[in-house]
């Protein structure tokens, strides 16, 4: 079996991460330029091709129209939710878009899990290059308070950029993990998560046993629709706003203008973080500069409002749990956007007690998703993770009004049966509607599924049907139904309310193909393919040279032989076979080497160099 | 304890190697994980007698240890057949957990399994002796939502409101109060091996009782509504 490999798919940035099996601790894999922090940045090139990470950032500024960022935004998300994105955000929403998104790039079209499976090859490749094997299996992060079609968009992610996705794994629980790997935490431990577009918060229970330690989550709360991107809103509106009446300049947040300014706003807060004042210089389109001083206490009022936000699913998950601030043992910090001083020191205030940073916050979640990966590749052994559903399950009754059937933050996997039955004569057909949330009334839920339950035609009130409603431990749900009578088992094909289609993926899957970079063996011997090629003509051009002549007639024949089965090898596409007849021409070459390095050093001693020769 | 535990586990053939086999969750022949037998309920999954005073601490014990065996985790490089046991294996368990911890769904499912839950037949209808008070409540619910409506005074009948809620908060706690009692009735009807009329007896009085408490509890969660 492959290796497993832990993911964070983040809004700003994603990483990748195993774990070592010599130290048995989580690492972060670092990419082609060295960091290990992969920008969620998705752009595509005149040509055709997708550029990822770093490069497309660059392109936000250059081509924003062929370029998105934040897209973890819109996963799970149908048209009519994201219209406030919209005054915010740079994405370009085709019209024509009905129950899922697509996305505009350049003369392109893509839905949001197509743009985040961009971004896993991209991590996919990442870790790939690093242990020179295929990975196909891993474990991805998830918001804890994602909803079923969030949580659905983020598998076919996986599965669009050819990884099967063994488990979602909640972002806070993940951070959990990694902190109890790293320091042994005891009790009750909340995690507060903020990240660049979503705002986690889970309180979890340690316990050890004989068997190992136990990752309880007792509760969980938060808001799929707050970070550091809202941190970055404020400022850019605060700005807009100034420029508008000095000097008449209006953003609109499609444009580049925007962007450089966004890009200048995020640095200067990143600065605020550490130094108790920050100055914005900006050159505007009228041959001005816009310079403004930003003091640490002027940036704390702009953002209150973000911070204040996030403190009402902290209270909720504290009910939840029945405890108070106080009767927690210990708080975690996770997210990038938790290093602003004003929210640690706002939970640090609230739960009296100061805040674990230790661990790089861009880093732990992805470290703990390795943890989770190792625990599915080896089984329980020492440590179990025991998660929560973060919305109640319901089903729609008469009226529109909503019956819960699985509560909120009930451990997963979880069920609930349903027994239904016809109210007229030879009824053919029940519908059911399937919802998540806290409200009460149907049209104020998360719709899921609507689905029609086929029924032998019978006298009222004969059928009787039994339908299993269970949430996996990804927290996605699965719907299964049992006719009592005859105890027959149907499968039911939940068609999402919002989200891909089996039709969908298989599709896209298809055309992901052109799109997609070649594959891990693919590259290799394209690879292979070129060494072999350098070295074979420098081989031949050493055997030109006179010096060559002293070679001894074995040595030759040797080198002849090892050429014709580089050659053959060369004709094949086994990347393996490549390597080993370069490893043996390179032997067979050594004592020409050393006659042309002879030869070389004479010719450089009589004023020639080395490339001469 | 002087009750046996309850025989609810007939003997089983394994599905992966067909020998009949003695275990509650893993074969006893081959090891694997076993189906969930047809007839279990909730309190065998524990292998805890079907009485309603439950130990906390060793229910959480015995959770938290099969949770070690049957969790999804452990069987991501087994067969489809394994993985799609332990998922329906680990739901209920965890379905267990939730209902048997808490005290009011754990009579709930004692009566359904017993097949005694009859829930009233008009869910709507008041308790007869609280009818009076429950007029006054909605009438004043009422007027706070005409109140509300047309923009009127609405401190003072907020006032009354959250006197009448108190009053019925504390009814609610006299029903709790009166459902331990029962629970505590079967228990030793339980232990003593009393005859049936007995237990159905019992069975009635638990199944009045949590109607009358569904009852009140909707009251005060709908006056709590209109408080905040």
């Amino acid at each position: 079996m492959s290796r497993i490999v832990g993911i964070d798919l983040g809004t700003t940035n994603s990483l990748v991460a195993y774990v070592d099996a010599q130290t048995g601790l989580p690492k972060c894999i670092p990419g082609p330029s060295g960091s290990t922090l992969c920008p969620s940045i998705v752009s595509l090139d005149a040509d055709g091709s997708i550029i990822v990470g770093e490069p497309a950032r660059r392109r936000l500024l250059t081509q924003p129209e062929r370029s998105i960022y934040s897209v973890k935004r819109l996963m799970g998300r149908g048209p009519a939710d994201v219209q406030n994105e919209l005054k915010l955000f740079p994405f370009r929403i085709d019209p024509n878009s009905n129950h899922v998104i697509r996305v505009q790039l350049g003369e392109r079209v893509f839905t949001p899990p197509e743009i985040s499976s961009f971004i896993l090859r991209e991590l996919k490749n990442w870790a790939e290059a690093y242990f020179g094997e295929t990975v196909d299996r891993a474990v991805i992060t998830v918001p804890a308070y994602f909803n079923d079609a969030q949580r659905q968009a983020t598998k076919d992610a996986g599965k669009l950029a050819g990884l099967e996705v063994l488990r979602l794994v909640n972002e806070p629980t993940a951070a959990a993990l990694a902190y109890g790997l790293h320091e042994k935490q005891r009790g009750k431990v909340a995690v507060y998560d903020l990240g660049g577009g979503t705002f986690d918060i889970s309180i979890l229970k340690l316990i050890s046993t004989t068997e190992g330690d136990i990752y309880q989550v007792l509760s969980t709360n938060g808001d799929t629709h707050l970070g550091g991107d809202d941190i970055d809103n404020l400022l850019q509106a605060f700005v807009h706003e100034q420029i508008l009446q000095t000097d008449q300049i209006d953003f609109s947040p499609h444009g580049e203008l925007a962007q450089e300014l966004r890009k200048e706003l995020i640095a200067l807060k990143h600065k605020l973080s550490g130094s108790e004042s920050a100055t914005l210089r900006f050159s505007l389109p009228n041959g001005k500069v816009y310079v403004h001083e930003f003091t640490r206490g002027a940036f704390d009022a702009l953002i209150r409002p973000v911070v204040d936000r996030a403190m009402v699913p902290v209270n909720r998950a504290l009910s939840d749990a029945q405890l108070k601030p106080t009767e927690v043992d210990e708080v975690v910090l996770v997210g990038g956007t938790t290093r602003t001083p004003l929210i640690r020191r706002t939970v640090q205030e609230f739960f009296d007690r100061k805040p674990h940073t230790e661990l790089n916050p861009d880093e732990v979640v992805a470290l703990g998703a390795a943890v989770q990966a190792n625990i599915l590749d080896r089984g329980v052994q020492n440590m179990l993770l025991l998660d929560v559903t973060p919305l109640s399950l319901g089903i729609e009754t008469y009226g529109g009004a909503v019956a819960k059937i699985i509560p909120r933050n009930s451990t997963i996997p979880a069920s609930a049966q349903e027994l239904y039955t016809t109210g007229v004569d030879n009824q053919t057909g029940i519908d059911i509607h399937v919802l998540q949330g806290e409200r009460e009334l149907a049209k104020d839920c998360r719709s899921l599924a609507r689905f029609t339950l086929k029924v032998p035609p019978a006298p009222a009130g004969l059928p009787r049907i039994e339908v299993k409603f269970l949430i996996d431990a990804n927290g996605i749900l699965q719907v299964g139904a049992k006719d009592v009578r005859t105890g027959e088992q149907h499968m039911i094909e939940v068609q999402p309310s919002y989200g891909l289609n089996d039709n969908d993926i298989e599709r896209m899957l298809e055309e992901s193909i052109e799109y997609a970079e070649q594959d891990f063996a693919e590259r290799q011997t394209i690879e292979a393919r070129t060494e072999a090629e350098s070295i074979l003509t420098a081989t031949h051009k050493a055997l030109a040279n006179p010096n060559a002549t002293a070679l001894r007639e074995a040595e030759r024949a040797r080198i002849d032989a090892t050429i014709a089965a580089l050659n053959s090898a060369v004709q094949g596409s086994d990347y393996k076979l490549i390597r080993r007849q370069i490893d043996e021409l390179n032997q067979a070459t050594e004592h020409l080497a050393e006659l042309l390095m002879n030869s070389a050093v004479q010719s450089a001693l009589q004023g020639k160099n080395l490339a001469e020769v | 304890m002087t009750t046996s535990l309850p025989t609810t586990n007939p003997p089983l053939v394994c599905w992966s190697c067909h020998e009949r086999t003695v275990g509650t969750h893993f074969c006893s022949s081959c090891g694997k994980v076993l189906q969930v037998p047809e007839h279990s309920d909730f309190f065998s999954l524990f292998e805890i007698p079907r009485k309603l005073c439950v130990e906390m601490g060793a229910l959480e014990q015995k959770f938290l240890q099969l949770s070690w065996k049957l969790h999804p985790d452990n069987f991501v490089n087994a067969t489809p057949e394994e993985r799609d046991i332990s998922l329906k294996r680990s739901s209920e368990l965890n379905d267990a957990y939730r209902t048997l911890r808490d005290p009011v769904a754990r009579v709930e499912y004692l009566l359904a399994v017993e097949g005694a839950r009859k829930e009233g037949q008009n869910k709507q209808q008041a308790p007869p002796e609280l009818l009076e008070e429950v007029f006054e409540l909605n009438e004043s619910l009422d007027e706070l939502r005409e109140a509300k409506a047309s923009g009127g005074d609405t401190a003072s009948l907020k006032h009354k409101l959250a006197a009448a809620e108190k009053s019925f908060e504390g009814k609610l706690s006299e029903v709790d109060g009166q459902l331990q009692a029962a629970a505590r009735d079967w228990d030793q009807a339980i232990d003593q091996n009393s005859d049936k009329v007995r237990r159905d007896a019992i069975k009635t009085r638990l199944n009045d009782l949590l109607n009358r408490r569904s009852y009140i509890r909707n009251l005060v969660v709908n006056v709590q509504k209109e408080l905040l």
